[in-house]
């Protein structure tokens, strides 16, 4: 059994902590949930010099208050002591302002190592920071480092294993010292001694202290309960004082002052480089600023569909040639038809549309990373947070709702650019009710075969009721996810520009996206296999077909929202996928094809346009049109939403929620469209 | 909250562009301080207003950072204004 240590990564949004992790874990991460939250707990592992090392991702967060969920998981951990090195990462290019997370990480007995981060983006600055400086006033180990390049971890891992042998914590008496003789002294004493024999965890009497002097409503809440009355009361006294009421003022103050010793001693004096842009003048205008978000977005969409071109035509190139050839192969050597049928429509099937399907996530995660990495992303949210905090959102929550309309699944991984889970959740929500090409496709098709002219008037209708759902989603899970109370105003940082490290970029998203490739295909392929299983027969006979079956025994149910059975199974198809969908009308409908497989591709044939409009009743039209249109998207939407989420009940309450909606909207559609046809 | 005479004081949300000064005083919820001095912004710092249209979140530029403040929020900072 080897050894294993634990190192905790704690630092600012944007401290380049997610590629630090990426790059030390590689594929070997897992992404969950912390325990009871709605938090995404992400932890990984490397080896190196025969001990393993678990790494857990904190979430990023601007101290160690605990005014988030995020916050609280982030804190409840460092506190629970079972890290064996807490690596602080901060911004060197933003030394000062990011130090303040060490600040408030004075008082916290834990084994603790500095990395300043994006030390090139600094020196490009012109600002030159002594590590070694920092490490004789602090006594703690600090590295200068940059966590894009991958030829200078050696130097870290060098930095962690002595950090790890010999571990040492902040000591507190600086920043102590930095109190004295300002009006805290007196404020943080008199509460240590209130405090008396108190102990909490790994904290020492100052850290608590000081939160108590923030109002930080864990701490306060449990010196509340632990504390005897009159040492209570004591401490309600003192945080009650004129000066107490002003007390995360003043330690905030403290803190910075601590920071700037720390920065006056160690760096070269700033050089003011005015970081305000022509381009940001722009960025930031309250309309052009928006014109030129709305350009971006276009540019983007469009580079993913470019990227995802080549990906695209492989799989559908592949398909028909791979598909022949089985056929041939299997026909010459005289296997079993139903062997042959398998292997075409469930493997080969399959797999090509897993690479369709995945081409796409991969352009839209390399783009999004670009855009994140370069320091874009935070432009979006400043231009339509004021828009979007109406739903509940970050204003950048605006790129991966967009994306949507080149394809929700890739949406979907795009939705990790926002800060917290609550607000993910909430974006993907949405994010299922936009319809991608192939749903706007089917909708178009159905609304002009059934209605021809009129078909215009659904395209307008269909984009009212996404608004209408978006407010109805909002109003449904918002409260839950984004709490009320978290919803303060806007106060971030718009991050410098900075030039994107195009190998490590795309290092960490061929690694993500291999990762969702073998998940996307190991799922596709089951519900290939079990659709296949239900819907084959050997006389290609649709009758005697499991599917069916169970199709016409529910019949009497489906129809109460309006849909025969032919109908209600396109219906399910839809949620596999949109081509699906129509693929398994061109069967139904057009008695074509062997056997109906989610993976074949029938493009929507005139015929089949005949035949649905000679069949089926407007009514009956009517409901199937709207339940398309708020249909669950498609497999790997619920497969890269599972990923997202981290949790399959929030999947299956989403998945719920859809077809609740969908059926819904079919029900009225089709009892409303008996009473005018 | 401290009584202070605001007469020579602006807050930040009637600053005019491209003009310094130092945060006097931030009033507001704990919860809204803790924020807003763990991204940097304290009484005493210096910082330059980039960007005040009215509407749109303040753009301020301190502690090397450009931290944009929600137009709100940012009535509830009150500054002085270096002439």
């Amino acid at each position: 059994m080897s050894e294993i240590k634990t190192i905790a990564l704690l630092g600012q949004p944007n401290s380049g902590k997610s590629t630090l992790f990426n790059n030390l874990t590689g594929l070997h991460q897992r992404v969950g949930n912390w325990p009871g939250k709605t938090v995404e707990k992400a932890e990984g592992s490397f080896v190196f010099d025969g001990i393993t090392y678990k790494v857990v991702d904190l979430p990023g967060s601007y101290g160690l208050s605990a005014n988030s969920e995020e916050e609280v998981v982030t804190r409840d951990y460092i506190q629970s002591g079972k890290a064996d090195l807490v690596c602080i990462l901060v911004d060197a290019s933003q030394l000062e302002r990011s130090l303040y997370m060490l600040a408030d990480f004075v008082g916290v007995r834990m084994p603790v190592m500095l990395v300043l981060n994006m030390m090139d983006v600094a020196e490009a600055a012109g600002k030159k920071i002594d590590a070694a400086a920092i490490e004789k006033l602090l006594g703690i180990p600090v590295l200068g480092f940059s966590a894009a390049e991958t030829k200078r971890y050696p130097e870290f891992f060098k930095k962690m294993v002595s950090a790890i042998k010999t571990p040492v914590c902040l000591d507190s008496g600086s920043l102590r010292d930095e109190l004295v003789g300002d009006k805290t002294e007196d404020l943080i004493s008199r509460i240590e001694v209130a405090l008396g024999d108190f102990e909490y965890g790994v904290c020492e009497k100052i850290w608590i202290a000081e939160k108590l002097l923030e109002k930080d409503k864990l701490v306060c809440g449990i010196v509340n309960e632990m504390l005897p009355f009159a040492r209570k009361n004591a401490i309600e006294t003192i945080l009650d004082s004129e000066e107490g009421r002003d007390g995360g003022i003043l330690t905030g103050e403290a803190k910075y002052r601590w920071v700037s010793k720390i920065v006056r001693e160690s760096a070269t004096p700033k050089s003011i480089n005015k970081v305000f842009s022509k381009w940001d003048r722009i960025a930031t205008h309250h309309i052009k600023g928006k014109f030129f978000a709305f350009g971006i977005m276009v540019v983007s969409l469009i580079a993913c569909m470019i990227l995802a071109f080549p990906g695209m035509g492989i799989g559908f190139g592949l398909q028909p040639v791979l598909e022949s050839v089985v056929e041939r192969v299997g026909n010459a050597l005289g296997i079993w038809p139903v062997v042959i049928s398998f292997v075409k429509l469930v493997l080969v099937g399959g797999t090509c549309i897993t690479v369709c399907m995945t081409s796409f996530i991969f352009s839209i995660i390399f783009v999004f990373r670009i855009l994140e990495e370069i320091g874009y992303m935070a432009r979006f949210s400043y231009a339509f947070d004021s828009w979007l905090s109406r739903l509940g959102l970050q204003g950048k929550a605006i790129m991966p709702l967009f994306s949507g309309i080149g394809c929700t699944a890739g949406a979907v991984c795009g939705t990790r650019v926002l800060d917290t889970r609550g607000q993910r959740l909430l974006a993907l929500v949405l994010l299922w009710a936009i319809p991608c090409g192939s749903k706007v496709a089917v909708v178009l098709f159905l609304a002009s075969t059934f209605f021809g002219s009129a078909a215009p008037l659904f395209g307008i209708g269909y984009v009212a009721l996404i608004f209408a759902s978006f407010y109805l989603s909002s109003r449904l899970f918002g409260k839950k996810l984004v709490p009320q109370n978290e919803r303060v105003g806007m106060i971030m940082e718009l991050p410098p520009y900075h030039k994107p490290h195009w190998k490590m970029i795309a290092a960490m998203v061929g690694r993500s996206t291999w990762g969702i490739f073998k998940k996307a295909l190991k799922m596709i392929l089951m519900v290939a296999a079990l659709f296949w299983a239900l819907s084959y027969a050997g006389d290609g006979n649709v009758e005697n077909t499991l599917l069916y079956k169970i199709g016409n025994a529910i019949e009497p149910v489906t129809m109460f929202f309006g849909m025969r059975w032919e109908l209600f199974v396109s219906y399910l198809g839809g949620m596999f996928s949109k081509e699906a969908s129509l693929g398994i009308m061109s069967t139904l409908f057009n008695h074509t094809g062997e056997a109906f497989s989610l993976v074949t591709r029938v493009a929507a044939s005139e015929n089949l346009g005949e035949a649905l409009a000679s069949t089926i009743t407007k009514p009956e039209a009517l409901a199937f049109l709207f339940a398309s249109m708020f249909n669950v998207p498609c497999v790997l939407a619920m497969g890269t939403t599972y990923r997202e989420a981290g949790s399959f009940k929030w999947l299956c309450a989403i998945m719920g929620y859809y077809v609740a909606l969908s059926l819904g909207l079919a029900f009225i559609g089709y009892h409303i469209g008996l009473l005018i046809f | 909250m401290k009584n202070v005479d605001f007469v020579d004081h602006l807050s930040l949300a009637e600053m005019g562009e491209n003009r310094c000064g130092t945060v006097a005083q931030i009033e507001g919820d704990s919860r809204f301080i803790s924020r807003i001095v763990s991204i940097g912004l304290t009484p005493g710092s210096a910082f330059t207003l980039l960007k005040n249209d009215g509407r749109s979140p303040v753009l301020v530029f301190c502690r090397d950072t450009v931290i944009a403040v929600n137009h709100k929020e940012s009535s509830q900072i009150f500054v002085k204004v270096e002439s």
